[in-house]
């Protein structure tokens, strides 16, 4: 009896008789299942070990009773708190006690998550036919015809069949171990305890998850005596709901669940987030400030794909690497690849204010819509950089900008990788502005790269071929 | 017969009999009866043993649904006599005391800034501070966090568990918080509003957890731009009940690490859930991140239901029956509200020393704010702003010299004015009253722009545009 609490204080304080009886009607098949979950933890040895989960329904106060950890939770939910309780401490033997409405009904979600997750869990699902916490009103589990409070004419096909909870869960991957059992006999009885037994052997042996569904009897409810009760679970439940193993497979079953200690090694830790002593090489004398002085925006624009958001990021990094605060923002169109894709960069000398680009100094546009949209808000001084194979007659601007038409699509072709025409677009946007050096952009764009070094050489090569462009496009226009 | 001797015959207090008659057909040799008194303690009328033929088989015991029902009779000589509380056990438990494990702060070498983005800083932080499970369902913009901890915990021996939903992620919290162990979600406006509930039952049973919210547009699936419209829900509606957490409102990718560690601190100091109010620009938006100077080691605190000896006495609970208990256990959270209150407003004041107006504003909104703020400073005008990091509590504190001074607030928001509701009640329950308020508000995913903010504060101070 030690896996009982010596004295029920949680039952309202302890006082009186409440301190050594338990909250249940006369008959009621809870205590007899309590009775068995007990006696299995004492002779398992598991007792400290053991987390109980009540959940809403009349079970709900287990934890006044039990001498092990305890915690009760929303309805329905138990088996999430059950596994957030078996991943935190895998040795924890977990104990699920839900009843028809809160396992069946709106649970249904997450005993099924629990079953095909399949942790070395134990879940008792006490199926008496009816709703008693709230006083007997139809449970998914309520038989046809069987009247309740919610189906004063009896349960018709207009609010469902049975549901039959044990058959289900055996059908699944997850369980190994699903049986019915029942109270109404000595014999029932011994089943129940036996299959307790068995499947909270097997979580302790750490094999798997296992389903015990008990027939149990609420005479208040059923509005029957005990004994006419018992004989009702096994005339009336038992045709529709048939005891027995739906699922063994825990001969052939192996302990598995070990997910390790957490780990928390400052070298482990530091090396998987990335982080580095190392200072990254500087090539820049100083600010861009022939751009701005303190801030400067940037806006990429094309279609998803064209890869304005990888020049963005390379071109926020390469700012960073060089000491100045960055800042990169996508905004994509409806999909990520065909929609609208723009981003925002910012560079500044201290801290980046607002990252957005409205109205930026340079633009990078990689198709017409792109040009038409955001060329407008170029300011005066402001340098544009389009795709000249895509864009072949750009939109007058306000002629304080500088517009450079780079064939960025024709020379990513003619490289054979189309989709490098985005690293063209960033060699000539390093040619046009001087942002920063040649270097210091390759070097990021090698660190980048340091993974699939068999692209760095057709990279660089596209990169130079852009501030090629740009030289050859502003030496024709005579600028 | 010698297994008579050798097998306990049954016993019954008869105060604990229910008279339910389970044990009357469970027993082959028809030793037991319904009784016929009245036993005026319980209202009931006691089964009644007679002994005589019994073998002591043991099957009343086991159709005995009362833990202190029939048992088997003690061995000692005139048990009868003996006061039933002292047979049967005058204490809830022979558990031990729980002790608490304190965490360990571990120093880490300088190191040099990574380049992140927010969702991932976020993510970096949640591992720096110790967090090694992590639970949630995918929702945009928030995934790019999950997707990192997904990658990165197993390598730590931590775990990632993606819930069949929102409502599973919240209470796999519940379980794994309520183990004292770090654990928190990554997640968006829609999947929060369905973790309410959670965080009500967490709150409740005092259990820490994180709840990282990047807000996008709404109402209803809305759309996955950047809005501010849960400021409500996170300061005012977690779940039903009394329920309050703190709030923190990051602005950078600095901040979505600085934060996010400093979340888990706080919800394990206050037993309490904190939920992390970000934006998707701010989840998308990546920059530079200083590292910390330390990482924690999580301990393992008194309350937890571990699942070990240490922590057997221990339950988590929200249900009180009785009245005056909950009561008592509302003005005992009440008290901790105060304190959160007292101890933990933080606000970020820019410029505002000498200002003549202030903006107010958070998350991104708060970045084009300051950008206007430098702004409208390079013309002359003295403008400054008010940037809460607590929404709840409110920073009223150091709000409250500005209130007196200034000639107005412009609450800067992609909302619709739920940050100016938690502006406008912590003035109203601090007595003080408001100077002019005016409001720029964007929604569906459309944020204030700088200029916008720029020419507002200049038609209102009058001066030159």
């Amino acid at each position: 009896m030690s896996v009982f609490y010596e004295k029920f204080e949680r039952h309202a304080h302890g006082e009186g008789l409440k301190g050594h009886s338990t909250h249940y009607c006369p008959g009621c098949g809870h205590g007899l299942i309590h009775k068995y979950l007990a006696e299995t933890i004492e002779d398992l040895g598991v007792q400290d070990r053991t987390i109980a989960v009540s959940p809403v329904g009349c079970a709900v106060f287990m934890y006044y009773y039990m001498d092990v950890g305890n915690t009760q939770a929303a309805h329905g939910r138990a088996p999430a708190v059950g596994i957030g309780h078996k991943v935190a401490n895998p040795d924890a033997i977990v104990v699920s006690y839900q009843g028809d409405g809160d396992l069946a009904s709106i649970g249904l979600a997450e005993i099924m998550q629990a079953c095909n997750l399949g942790l070395p869990m134990t879940f008792v699902f006490v199926n008496n036919a009816i709703y008693g916490m709230t006083g007997g009103q139809m449970a998914p589990t309520t038989l046809m015809g069987q009247k309740t409070t919610t189906t004063p004419e009896g349960r018709t096909r207009l609010m469902g069949e049975p549901l039959k909870m044990a058959e289900i869960l055996g059908q699944m991957d997850g369980p190994v171990y699903v049986e019915r059992t029942a109270l109404f006999d000595n014999k029932q009885r011994n089943r129940t305890r036996k299959a307790i037994k068995k499947a909270l052997t097997l979580q302790v042996e750490n094999k798997g998850l296992s389903f015990v569904e008990v027939l149990s009897e609420c005479p208040t409810h059923l509005k029957l005596t005990t004994p006419e009760a018992e004989r009702w679970v096994k005339e009336q439940m038992v045709p529709v709901f048939p005891l027995g193993v739906k699922k063994d497979t825990s001969a052939e079953a192996e302990a598995w669940f070990d997910p390790g200690t957490p780990a928390f090694g400052v070298d482990e830790v530091v090396d998987l987030i990335g982080g580095t002593d190392q200072k990254p090489e500087r090539f820049a004398s100083g600010f861009p400030t022939h751009i701005h002085d303190t801030d400067i925006s940037i806006k990429f624009a094309g279609a998803g794909g064209d890869g304005a958001q990888t020049i963005a990021m390379l071109t926020t990094r390469t700012a960073i690497n060089e000491g100045w605060d960055s800042t990169h923002i996508p905004s994509y169109g409806p999909e990520s690849r065909g929609g609208t894709s723009y981003a925002d960069v910012h560079i500044a000398t201290d801290e980046v204010l607002s990252p957005a680009s409205p109205n930026p100094h340079i633009l990078v546009a990689f198709n017409p819509p792109s040009l038409e949209k955001f060329g407008p808000h170029v300011g005066s001084g402001g340098i544009i950089i389009y795709d000249s194979s895509v864009v072949p007659s750009p939109p007058k601007l306000d002629s304080g900008v500088k517009m450079i038409g780079v064939p960025c699509t024709e020379i990513a072709n003619d490289l054979g990788k189309a989709l490098v025409k985005n690293v063209v677009a960033l060699g000539a946007l390093q040619a046009a502005t001087e942002l920063f050096p040649e270097e210091s952009f390759l070097a990021t764009m090698r660190q980048a790269l340091q993974d699939r070094c068999a692209l760095l050489a057709l990279n660089e090569e596209a990169f130079a071929r852009g501030a090629r462009a740009y030289r050859e496009a502003t030496k024709s226009n005579g600028s | 017969m010698a297994s008579t001797k050798t097998r306990p015959k049954p016993f019954l207090f008869p105060e604990f009999c229910k008279a339910c008659g389970r044990c009357i057909s469970a027993c082959p040799k028809d030793c037991i009866a319904m009784g016929s008194e009245i036993n005026p303690a319980t209202g009931f009328t006691p089964v009644e043993l007679d002994l005589e033929v019994c073998n002591g088989c043991g099957l009343c015991l086991t159709a005995c649904p009362e833990p202190y029902g029939l048992m088997p009779a003690p061995q000692q000589v005139d048990f009868e006599l003996i006061d039933p509380q002292e047979l049967l056990g005058d204490r809830l438990t022979s558990a031990p005391e729980p002790q608490p494990i304190p965490d360990e702060r571990i120093g880490l070498p300088p190191l040099e800034p990574l380049i992140l983005k927010g969702n991932h800083a976020s993510a970096i932080g949640a591992l720096l501070a110790g967090c090694r499970h992590f639970f949630g369902y995918p929702i945009t913009p928030s995934t790019e966090g999950a997707e990192l901890l997904a990658r990165l915990l197993p390598q730590l021996d931590g775990i990632f568990v993606q819930a069949v939903s929102e409502v599973a992620t919240v209470n796999m919290m519940y379980g794994c918080g309520g183990a004292g162990l770090r654990c928190m979600t990554f997640t968006s406006s829609p999947g929060f509003s369905l973790m309410l509930e959670g965080i009500s039952y967490m709150i409740g049973a005092e259990i820490p957890g994180v709840f990282f919210n990047v807000m996008r547009g709404g109402p209803g699936l809305g759309n996955i731009g950047p809005e501010q419209g849960d400021i409500k829900l996170a300061c005012r509606g977690l779940g039903h009940g009394n329920t309050h957490a703190i709030v923190l409102a990051p602005s950078t990718p600095q901040e979505m690490l600085d934060l996010t560690m400093d979340a888990f601190d706080l919800a394990f100091h206050y037993r309490n859930p904190v939920v992390l109010a970000s934006d998707g620009y701010l989840g998308q938006m990546t920059g530079r991140v200083n590292l910390p100077n330390h990482m924690v080691r999580p301990g393992l605190p008194e309350w937890a239901v571990y699942g070990d000896e240490n922590h057997r006495r221990n339950l988590h609970t929200s249900i009180l029956l009785i009245e005056a208990d909950l009561e008592a256990h509302n003005a005992h959270l009440n008290d901790k509200y105060d304190r959160m209150t007292r101890e933990q407003q933080r606000a970020d004041l820019f410029r505002c020393d000498d200002a003549d107006w202030v903006l107010v504003a958070c998350n991104t909104p708060a970045r084009m704010a300051r950008g206007a703020v430098q702004q409208l400073r390079d013309r002359g005008i003295k403008v400054g702003l008010f940037r809460p990091i607590t929404l709840w509590p409110f920073p009223i504190d150091p709000l409250t010299p500005l209130l007196e001074r200034v000639d107005g607030l412009i609450v800067v928001e992609a909302g619709a004015g739920q940050l100016e509701d938690e502006l406008r009640l912590a003035a109203s329950r601090a007595g003080l009253p408001l100077p002019p308020l005016h409001r720029i508000q964007h929604f569906g995913g459309v944020l204030p722009q700088q200029q916008e903010i720029v020419d507002a504060v200049t038609e209102k101070s009058g001066g030159a545009a």
